[in-house]
């Protein structure tokens, strides 16, 4: 079963304005997905319609099975979601943050323990956890956001420009965590504008422009042997 | 409750609260302030309790104790309701971290509801010292048996539920119609102000049908009207009820009803909640915009004209911070219509004062509205992340804070000016006697706009998790506010009663003095920050 299955799914603003229309798409188990466009292609409004933080005006969006529109507390169980700028709450510590999150999914004192302890120290922040999320940097912030993400083992991870922010060290690490979630049969979909990163990270990708996708598929099937740069230059400007 | 529930409120309250950061800051001017906020909110619902119970006494020395616990059950709940009702938006609705909450398996119902009883939380200080103080002053009088304390405390707690329910259902059916329009923020405060305007009005048409105007009947007819007030708003009469009688329908009554309501309310407002969300937090470019001539302005008019953007970008700047201007306009406008006398009569509570005596406070009551909120006091704060913006720029501090000054006079000045001219027009002042009040009602709001410079730039806070924690509760508004609001009711009483023996002009001529030396003095604190 796909772990996400976006059907003719389309957002409507202010009655005309197509943020999003008719966008299909199937992430499977074990996907590196990436979703590329320009700006106010439509990506995030995409991205926060499948982790059920907006409403959509038509289609449908199945995680594992599930739909968003009307078992949304069973998709948001299994779904792990890190925005482009996290909002935490700056007035807690990250630990506090972390265990509020982790008491959300009913985790274990021991399993959060574990992979609060991994996750913090390969991004070299666990000694920072005691501090004020707002005596943060942005780096650490979004650090904080993807253990946040990664405490519940998610079956599918969505992340919107998760790489912005991140030093080279931490921006390698989370592509090795993407690995290790795929090889266990979860799936990542996110979206960046680095299309070098997408490239090598990415077994699939779709291209989204002006609210349409213009092209999708495994990144052999986009490519042909050319740079993704070059592809979605010309996908862009043709359509 | 649930555990979700608990457990994200507790986070709410934790992720607010003064105990973390003096706890976990590094910062050790972060943590004094902290403490300094905490020892002055104690020390305002401390004033707080002095006053309920100097209030209780007033009605014991009259024979009136009796109806105390109706006065306090009415108190309250009216707190309650326009407390909620100028912030239940601002929290309930569009706030910062909401994508953050919705992406965790909670359902919109619980982070509704999570979200109105931090509210609840939040506001229940003031409403406990409120009770609590006539709950002493009818204790000292009344000697009412021993089992009416624990009962009055008790239903403390549950007293401002249906009224705080009411506001945030009320604020939730202006975002529903609202959130159907592509100006959203603007019909949404158009309705919130409608409803404010239809609030006041009605509370004066009320107070007008029932008040004969006979002061040594003053009190008791304060009294007739709470009683009244508790036949219509039946919570009123379930607490006074349970109280007094040790009715234990009454308090079930209220729990029951509390507890009904909130779960009809947060059923209603939940399944509404992604829907009104989706429809607040997202715009789409309109991708129309074509270049035309662009014009040049000075800093101090480009940072002033930033704000004014600012404030139509948001409703609880909005609101909160034209507020006073709009009552002031309304006033004004209404003075022109409606005799002089009776306008003062309506807002004096039916006080024995001729037209003529209260010429010298009429642009002392132009600015209690027009002065309630200087949008200096919560404007720098209100910078929060993105201040690094104009500290990047190259402009000095002082051109920041003359920017937001200039903003503060643009919105001030018209609207006094205006109600000034009209209701001494209205009330048939000399043109003399005009001029000077024009001139006064100018220097008030320098003085306005300077001090709540002073306010709001000594107490800036740029870590808010919401715009109502600086707009609504910041120390800056609150240390402006209240003292501003306080004072000008006792330079009003002051004015009144020196006007009686001395040349009237002669006097608002030193007020206009003592503001503009006030404003001078607190303009150069500002230049010195």
């Amino acid at each position: 079963m796909a772990v996400l299955e976006i059907k003719n799914y389309s957002k409507i603003y202010g009655g005309n304005k197509k943020a999003a229309d008719n966008v299909s798409l199937v992430v499977e188990p074990g996907d590196i997905y990436g979703f590329i466009g320009h700006n106010g292609a439509g990506k995030s409004t995409t991205i926060r319609a499948i982790v059920g933080v907006l409403d959509f005006t038509d289609g449908e969006i199945l995680i594992d099975g599930k739909s968003v529109k009307t078992d949304a507390l069973a998709c948001k169980r299994i779904t792990a979601y890190i925005p482009d700028n996290p909002d935490l709450y700056e007035n807690l510590t990250g630990i506090q943050y972390l265990n509020f999150v982790a008491d959300v999914f009913d985790i274990s004192a021991a399993e959060r323990e574990e992979r609060i302890k991994k996750y913090g120290d390969m991004f070299e922040i666990t000694e920072a956890l005691g501090d004020l999320i707002s005596s943060y940097s942005h780096g650490m912030k979004q650090k904080v956001a993807i253990i946040s993400a990664l405490i519940h083992e998610p079956k599918l991870m969505v992340m919107d420009e998760p790489f912005v922010g991140l030093d080279p060290k931490a921006a390698f690490i989370l592509k090795e965590i993407m690995h290790e979630m795929c090889r266990k049969g979860a799936a990542v979909f996110f979206s960046t504008h680095v299309l070098e990163v997408a490239e090598k990270l990415c077994n699939k990708a779709a291209i989204i422009k002006k609210g349409q996708l213009i092209a999708s598929g495994t990144m052999e099937e986009l490519t042909h042997g050319q740079s993704l740069e070059s592809v979605f230059m010309e996908v862009v400007n043709e359509s | 409750m649930s555990r979700k529930r608990v457990l994200l409120l507790r986070t709410l309250l934790l992720s607010t609260s003064r105990i973390n950061k003096m706890k976990y800051s590094t910062d050790q001017r972060a943590k004094n302030k902290a403490i300094a906020g905490f020892v002055g909110v104690c020390i305002l619902y401390l004033m707080l309790m002095v006053y309920g119970i100097a209030a209780c006494v007033g009605y014991g020395v009259l024979g009136l104790i009796d109806c105390v616990p109706v006065l306090c059950a009415a108190t309250v709940s009216v707190l309650a309701f326009l407390f909620t009702f100028f912030k239940s938006n601002g929290y309930l609705f569009a706030f910062k971290e909401y994508d953050m909450l919705m992406s965790l398996p909670f359902e919109t119902k619980t982070i509704a509801a999570d979200k109105f009883l931090y509210m609840y939380v939040a506001s229940l200080p003031w409403y406990v010292s409120i009770s609590l103080a006539m709950m002493i002053g009818y204790g000292i009088f009344a000697k009412p048996h021993l089992l009416v304390y624990p009962v009055w405390i008790l239903l403390t707690f549950v007293l401002p539920v249906i009224p705080m329910l009411a506001a945030a259902f009320i604020g939730f059916l202006i975002v529903k119609v609202s959130a159907g329009f592509r100006l959203k923020n603007i019909i949404q405060m158009v309705l919130t102000f409608a409803f404010v305007i239809l609030c006041f009005s009605s509370q004066y048409i009320i107070d007008a049908l029932i008040r004969s105007g006979d002061t040594g009947q003053v009190l008791q007819q304060a009294s007739d009207s709470i009683e009244h007030a508790g036949r219509i708003y039946l919570p009123i009469a379930w607490f006074s009820g349970a109280v007094r009688e040790f009715a234990v329908w009454d308090m079930l009554l209220l729990l029951l009803v509390s507890v009904v309501l909130f779960e009809l309310v947060f059923g209603i407002v939940g399944r509404y909640y992604r829907e009104l969300n989706s429809a607040l937090k997202s715009h789409a470019a309109s991708k129309t915009y074509r270049m035309t001539v662009q014009k040049k302005h000075s800093v101090v008019t480009a940072i002033a004209y930033k704000e004014w953007k600012r404030m139509l970008g948001s409703q609880v700047y909005m609101i909160n911070g034209s507020m006073g201007e709009i009552l002031v306009l309304l006033l004004g406008i209404v003075s022109l219509f409606v005799n002089f006398d009776k306008l003062m009569q309506v807002m004096l509570k039916g006080a024995p004062v001729s037209a003529e005596i209260l010429f010298p406070a009429i642009p002392l009551i132009v600015y209690f509205l027009v002065g309630m909120v200087a949008t200096t006091a919560c404007s720098p704060s209100l910078e929060g992340k993105n201040y690094w913006i104009l500290q990047s720029l190259p402009i000095k501090k002082k051109q920041i804070y003359q920017g937001k000054m200039l903003f503060n006079l643009c919105l001030t000045v018209p609207a006094g000016v205006f109600s000034t001219i009209c209701l001494s027009f209205s009330a048939g002042v000399p043109l003399v006697n005009g001029i000077i009040y024009v001139a006064e009602i100018l220097a008030l709001c320098c003085f306005s706009t300077a001090w709540g410079c002073v306010c709001g730039v000594k107490y800036m806070r740029l870590d808010w998790e919401n715009e109502i924690e600086v707009v609504k509760q910041g120390a800056a508004v609150t240390l402006y506010l209240l003292p501003n609001m306080f004072v000008t009711m006792g330079v009003v009483v002051l004015v009144v009663v020196l006007g009686l023996h001395m040349n009237a002009n002669l006097l608002s001529l030193a007020v206009t003095g003592l503001a503009l030396v006030l404003a001078l003095l607190s303009y150069r604190r500002v230049m010195r920050f």
